[in-house]
């Protein structure tokens, strides 16, 4: 299990060299930034003034070596256009998307799994088929669209909730600010959160779905129908838990992704959070930022993929790791 | 007794504006791009010099009209080619309670020049000294390396900064907690949110009305639409073409719109290995593209025609500039005598994610010059391709837009017209390569004229020379700057012409 994990450590570290580089091979292609920091009337002097203190003068794997070893030290550069440091700005960011991706979980999963075991009861009836169709189009919506039905449906029309923004947030220790505890962040969370989550709570529901029609097809649970058990201690007590296995590992991978895919769902609701910020960091060629949101969301993903890992062992002790 | 005298005042405060009291509580504005910093140089997008305008002041100001008005200097006088004399304001201070003084106008050009936390370069390495004339701390001379008539024209976009407590502080805090003389004053700014300011009531022009402004972020453009819709937020900047008419049919928005001060034009390539080297043929391109239809077809009529690249408020725009008509026939009589009957190939540039429609604008064009003989070649690309290639003079027919953030025909035509001069820092942008001496004189010489008059004619002359005689450029039009007001908040507002959110020019009580 130790050796395991170290491995594990270790190949996570050689794909964050990996994306890092990919970003500076990406970032020559991504016009000059000192045009936008010089100024427009800048003298061919003064951009080359401004070149030579971002280190931009130097070519590209210099500038790479030189982004590592900052790293290393944990500095990730100053942001090109607040010029505060990279790394502090995402890690501000970080409440409003990490409480969105909470939300959003939750969402998915209780309904996700909630509707996984429904449907798969009564496989053929009209409820099921509906919902069934319904987890389709859910997953073939792109989530711009959602948000924007959303806005439109709810804010606009029906004025049940705000249509942007973050609303009231409380601090509660160091700079995090909270939008959990007020009534007015609750509303402002409702319907960016039910857009990050369509996606995946028709993936849940699907893999709950298949996962219990399976097992309800095996011995033990004839058996359990035969001892003349209640539903709900068939279904929840013997069937949802060894289907649940694929999902948790399911619940677990998705986090890091309603993390690191918010983006779209931050830019239409205007929701101050990470995704938000490397989207205007793309628009402005705000290397610093770009890299330092990738380094960071990569690590998220890969760690919160160790973790599965090693809950596997927990849920399912038949899993062993050489 | 209490609660109703409570329940009074509450009421009174909701009814501020209607009792005619001259105050408004609060007004939300929707902005379409996120301030970028707190640090009043560290930024010179107008999104950003925008929020600035409420917290500093520079020692010029300008009115809704783009007019130069006194800042913190009372009035000013150009002594020689490169002196410029300042008379300060006295009795101003800083949100902290420190005394405004010359020291703070000298520590703020000596910090322009500095590349960490500076996007005026230009301007700061202009200057060579800030001193007080006769020992006489509110009489000072600016002096700059070079003769340089706009150099005043350009300083309501120089903030003037505190040089105590900036010195004191880092730069991370001066970046994020301003301090200045502006009309109001930072309370928080939560980056990707909002961004709340109060009114300064010591501002030495006088309180201001609107007590207190909260500034949102809403990138997005149908969210900022949704936004004002329901009320969220009193005024939006930039509604989109595309949901133009929904925001016009809504009955609780007032829509307010004005020419933007960005000229679209068409540079041409002008060495002699190309046909537009030859003024018959830049005349016959301007006369092959129909204007109005792209203004009414494309723009869906949210742009309005351009004879030249300054806008009505630059020094230097002349209004006797007319357009050439558009006339295809006489396009290609121009084209054969030039000795191209059968017109030519060339290709055509644009960016394609920089300014409103411009694939679209580029593709309209492409196909209104093929109607004269003109076989254009399309080359639209994202900008950070785009315009790399601008600055390289790597083109040959490109679609370009610009605007003088210090009202300065002659100052653009520095960078868009002069000659390239790398070591002069002359023609930078010119990416057609125009290179005409009687205008490069003009242009050098414009900068030496003392008597303000005389400036003016000369900007104005050399610019119908350069647009009707020379044809360096081909204006298109300039686009639109659109705002939406949720009327029930029964606020009043005037755009500025630089689209800034000056709240005591563009709120009225």
């Amino acid at each position: 299990m130790g050796a395991y994990i170290v491995r594990r450590i270790a190949q996570g570290l050689v794909v964050l060299l990996l994306v890092s580089f990919i970003c500076f091979v990406i970032f020559q292609y991504m016009g000059d930034p000192a045009w936008a920091l010089a100024g427009r009337y800048a003298t061919p002097e003064q951009l080359e003034m401004v070149r030579k203190k971002l280190g931009l003068d130097k070519p590209f794997y210099i500038q790479y070596l030189i982004f590592l070893r900052n790293a290393l030290h944990g500095n990730f550069g100053m942001s090109f256009v607040s010029r505060l440091p990279a790394m502090q700005l995402i890690l501000e960011r970080l409440p409003a998307t990490f409480e969105l991706a909470l939300m959003a979980m939750l969402i998915a999963v209780t309904f996700g799994v909630g509707l996984g075991v429904l449907v798969s009861v009564a496989p053929n009836s009209p409820a099921s088929r509906l919902i069934m169709a319904g987890s389709l189009l859910g997953i073939s919506i792109p989530t711009f669209l959602t948000g924007i039905l959303l806005i439109m449906v709810f804010a606009v029309d029906l004025r049940w909730f705000p249509p942007f923004g973050r609303g009231e947030v409380v601090r509660i220790f160091g700079n995090w600010r909270s939008g959990l505890l007020t009534w007015d962040g609750l509303k402002h969370l409702i319907l960016p959160a039910i857009t990050l989550s369509t996606y995946q709570l028709a993936v849940l529901l699907r893999l709950t779905r298949a996962g219990m029609m399976e097992v309800l097809g095996e011995e033990y649970i004839k058996t359990a129908w035969a001892k003349g058990l209640p539903q709900r201690a068939v279904l929840f007590k013997h069937a949802l838990r060894n289907a649940l296995i694929p999902v948790v590992t399911m619940i677990g991978l998705q986090f890091g992704e309603l993390i690191a895919f918010s983006i779209v769902t931050e830019t239409v609701f205007q929701w101050p959070g990470m995704g938000n910020l490397l989207l205007s960091a793309i628009f402005e060629s705000d290397q610093p930022v770009i890299v330092s949101y990738i380094t960071f969301v990569s690590l998220v993903i890969l760690f919160l993929n160790l973790l599965v890992d090693i809950l596997y062992v927990f849920i399912n002790p038949k899993i062993r790791y050489v | 007794m209490r609660k109703l005298g409570l329940l009074l005042l509450v009421f009174g405060l909701s009814l501020g504006v209607a009792a005619g009291a001259q105050t408004i509580e609060k007004v939300v504005i929707g902005l379409s791009a996120p301030p970028r910093t707190m640090d009043p140089h560290g930024s010179d997008a107008d999104s950003n010099l925008s929020i600035m305008s409420n917290i500093f002041d520079g020692l010029a100001r300008r009115d809704v009209d783009g007019k130069l008005l006194p800042g913190l200097a009372v009035s000013w006088e150009r002594v020689d080619a490169v002196t410029w004399r300042f008379r300060l304001r006295k009795g101003v201070k800083f949100h902290n309670g420190n005394d405004f003084t010359w020291e703070d106008v000298a520590f703020t050009f000596q910090r322009l020049k500095d590349p960490e936390v500076s996007e005026f370069l230009a301007t700061g390495n202009l200057v060579k000294s800030v001193e007080p004339v006769d020992g006489d701390p509110w009489t000072i001379d600016i002096v700059t390396t070079r003769p340089v008539a706009w150099f005043v024209q350009n300083l309501h976009q120089i903030f003037i900064m505190d040089k105590e407590s900036t010195e004191a502080r880092s730069r991370g805090e001066v970046a994020s907690y301003p301090i200045g003389t502006g009309p109001y004053k930072f309370v928080e700014w939560i980056r990707g949110d909002h961004l709340t300011l109060v009114a300064n009531e010591d501002y030495w022009g006088g309180p201001p009305p609107v007590k207190k402004v909260i500034f949102k972020e809403i990138v997005d453009s149908f969210t900022r639409l949704a936004a004002i819709e329901t009320g969220t937020v009193d005024i939006i900047q930039d509604i989109p073409l595309e949901l133009f008419d929904r925001a016009k049919a809504n009955p609780n928005l007032s829509i307010i719109t004005r020419p933007a001060r960005r000229g679209m034009f068409l540079g041409m390539k002008q060495t002699p290995d190309y046909p537009m080297h030859d003024v018959r043929v830049r005349k016959a391109i301007y006369m092959a593209i129909n204007v109005q239809e792209l203004i009414d077809k494309v723009m869906f009529g949210h742009a309005s025609p351009a004879a030249q690249i300054a806008d009505p408020p630059t020094v230097g725009y002349n209004p006797e500039i007319k357009r050439f008509p558009y006339d295809p026939e006489e396009a290609k009589r121009l084209l054969a005598e030039a000795g191209y009957p059968n017109g030519f190939s060339v290709t055509l540039k644009a960016p394609t994610d920089r300014y409103p429609r411009d694939e679209e604008t580029a593709e309209a064009i492409a196909k209104q010059l093929a109607k004269v003989g003109i076989k254009v070649t399309l080359d639209a690309k994202p900008k950070a391709m785009y315009f790399p290639e601008v600055t390289h003079h790597d083109v040959e027919l490109y679609y370009l837009g610009w605007f003088d953030g210090a009202y300065s025909a002659m100052r653009t035509f520095t960078k868009l017209v002069h000659s390239y001069d790398k070591e002069r820092g002359y023609g930078l942008f010119n990416a057609g390569d125009i290179s005409d001496k009687l205008l490069d004189y003009l242009i050098e010489q414009s900068d030496t004229i003392v008597d303000p008059e005389l400036y003016v004619e000369w900007s104005q002359m050399t610019n119908r020379i350069a647009f009707e005689w020379k044809v360096v450029y081909i204006p298109l039009f300039y686009l639109e700057d659109s705002y939406a007001v949720y009327k029930p908040s029964g606020i009043k507002f005037t755009p500025r012409p630089d689209t800034w959110m000056t709240i005591v020019d563009v709120i009225q009580p």
